[in-house]
């Protein structure tokens, strides 16, 4: 199954793996424990202690941050060496490390360094400040913006993944607040996302550009197909602007809902989630175009031919 | 304002039951009034949007998505016959759903 049609997409990270769609994939489990072993090796010993069906790693985002990255290059990695070639790769969040990989751009070494790096620079630059993020869904922008604007709420909303689902950044009592408000303006489901870091907002303007300094020795290379920004939606083509992104991937905005549409614009017509969770599948729902979306776990009732199940 | 025919009632179980049983990908057989949404089949606030967006098209109906959730609010679904009822009134009444608890 390749093509110009087809697309890998990769989540953001997740704590919930309980019924991920790996175990449907024949030969993933070794795929992810060889990946798992690596990444022990190299950034935190820890790691082996992750299971699948109840993990005594702690719950701190870098950990599940690794655990995501470590998923989602083991399930394109097992992909590929079975025949899946995309022809164009998108990140969504921090799931742009594992796009990366995929491209060829970094290597697996360097997408944990990279993980790291971010975290650390973000977590320090922050400090004691209290920050969340949130997802709300049923209210257009403009009621967000009004919501926030009428209370002078410190947050910024910083993603859209379809016309009337958000994602806002901020500082965490503001965040609590907006989601009360946001109940009483008729947001059909409001959802604390637990994160202490507001990503892709520009509290961490600061971070990322510490960031920047600390991964100006990272090797990245060309990418082996295209991938697109979920910032701008323009193609990452070399190695500089590639950096670039992944300095302006903390602390802009990203449009999820554009970039699918950018997307089926230029051809594509298959997507594929390469991760533990079906949420981009799930809100794919909402764009307009004659696509295809498939998690791991339907792959292989589609393609067999591919995928042994 | 919309009248809600018999053809209308079974025209949206007839969906609501086909929309569950292939986004939860169960058999429609195991599904009825009494299922729980959430309980019995991992259902979500995104499936409950789709399928408003779903009517709103079928439909034409004129209703914001703020004005199904302020009325949720009150009138929260658990069921599939409570949504089935629900997505009858939306389309009954539409912009003046609200109108209901006054």
């Amino acid at each position: 199954m390749s093509g110009n049609n087809l697309a890998f997409i990769f989540p953001a990270f997740t704590r919930e793996y309980t019924d991920h769609p790996g175990v449907k994939l024949a030969g993933f489990a070794s795929h992810f424990h060889a990946a798992l072993n690596t990444a022990a090796a190299k950034v935190d010993p820890s790691l082996t202690n992750f299971s699948f069906a109840g993990s005594t790693l702690p719950e701190d985002e870098l950990c599940t941050q690794y655990i995501t990255y470590i998923y989602s290059c083991a399930a394109s990695s097992l992909l590929r060496n079975s025949g899946f070639t995309p022809a164009m790769n998108a990140g969504y969040s921090m799931g742009i490390y594992a796009s990366l990989f995929d491209a060829g751009s970094i290597s697996f070494e360097t997408g944990l360094e990279l993980i790291r790096l971010a975290y650390q620079s973000l977590m320090g630059a922050i400090g004691s400040q209290s920050f969340g993020m949130a997802s709300l869904i049923g209210l257009s922008g403009r009621d967000i913006h009004h919501l926030i604007d009428q209370s002078n709420l410190k947050i910024e909303i910083t993603n859209q993944n379809a016309s009337h689902s958000f994602v806002v950044s901020g500082h965490r009592d503001d965040i609590l607040k907006l989601l009360e408000l946001a109940k009483e303006e008729g947001s059909l489901h409001t959802r604390d996302l637990e994160v202490s870091i507001p990503y892709h907002s520009s509290y961490l303007k600061e971070g990322a550009l510490l960031f920047g300094n600390q991964i100006s020795h990272l090797e990245i290379k060309y990418p082996g197909n295209r991938i697109i920004s979920l910032i701008d939606q323009t193609f990452l083509t070399n190695p500089e602007i590639i950096r670039q992104e992944l300095i302006n991937n903390l602390f802009y905005a990203l449009n999820w809902f554009r970039t699918k549409q950018v997307m089926l614009e230029s051809q594509i017509s298959v997507f594929v989630e390469c991760g533990p969770s079906k949420g981009l599948v799930k809100n794919s729902k909402f764009v307009d175009g004659n696509f295809r979306f498939y998690t791991l776990a339907s792959l292989p009732l589609i393609h067999g031919e591919h995928i042994p199940n | 304002m919309a009248t809600i025919t018999e053809t209308t009632k079974k025209e949206v179980k007839e969906i609501v039951y086909s929309f569950f049983a292939e986004e939860c990908e169960v058999d429609i057989g195991q599904i009825n009034d009494n299922t729980s949404i959430i309980k019995d089949l991992d259902g979500d606030s995104l499936m409950f949007l789709e399928l408003i967006e779903m009517f709103k098209k079928k439909y034409n109906l004129d209703i914001e998505l703020k004005v199904i959730g302020k009325y949720a609010v009150k009138h929260p679904v658990a069921t599939i016959g409570q949504l089935i009822e629900m997505q009858l009134l939306i389309i009954e009444y539409e912009n003046r759903l609200l109108e209901l608890d006054q």
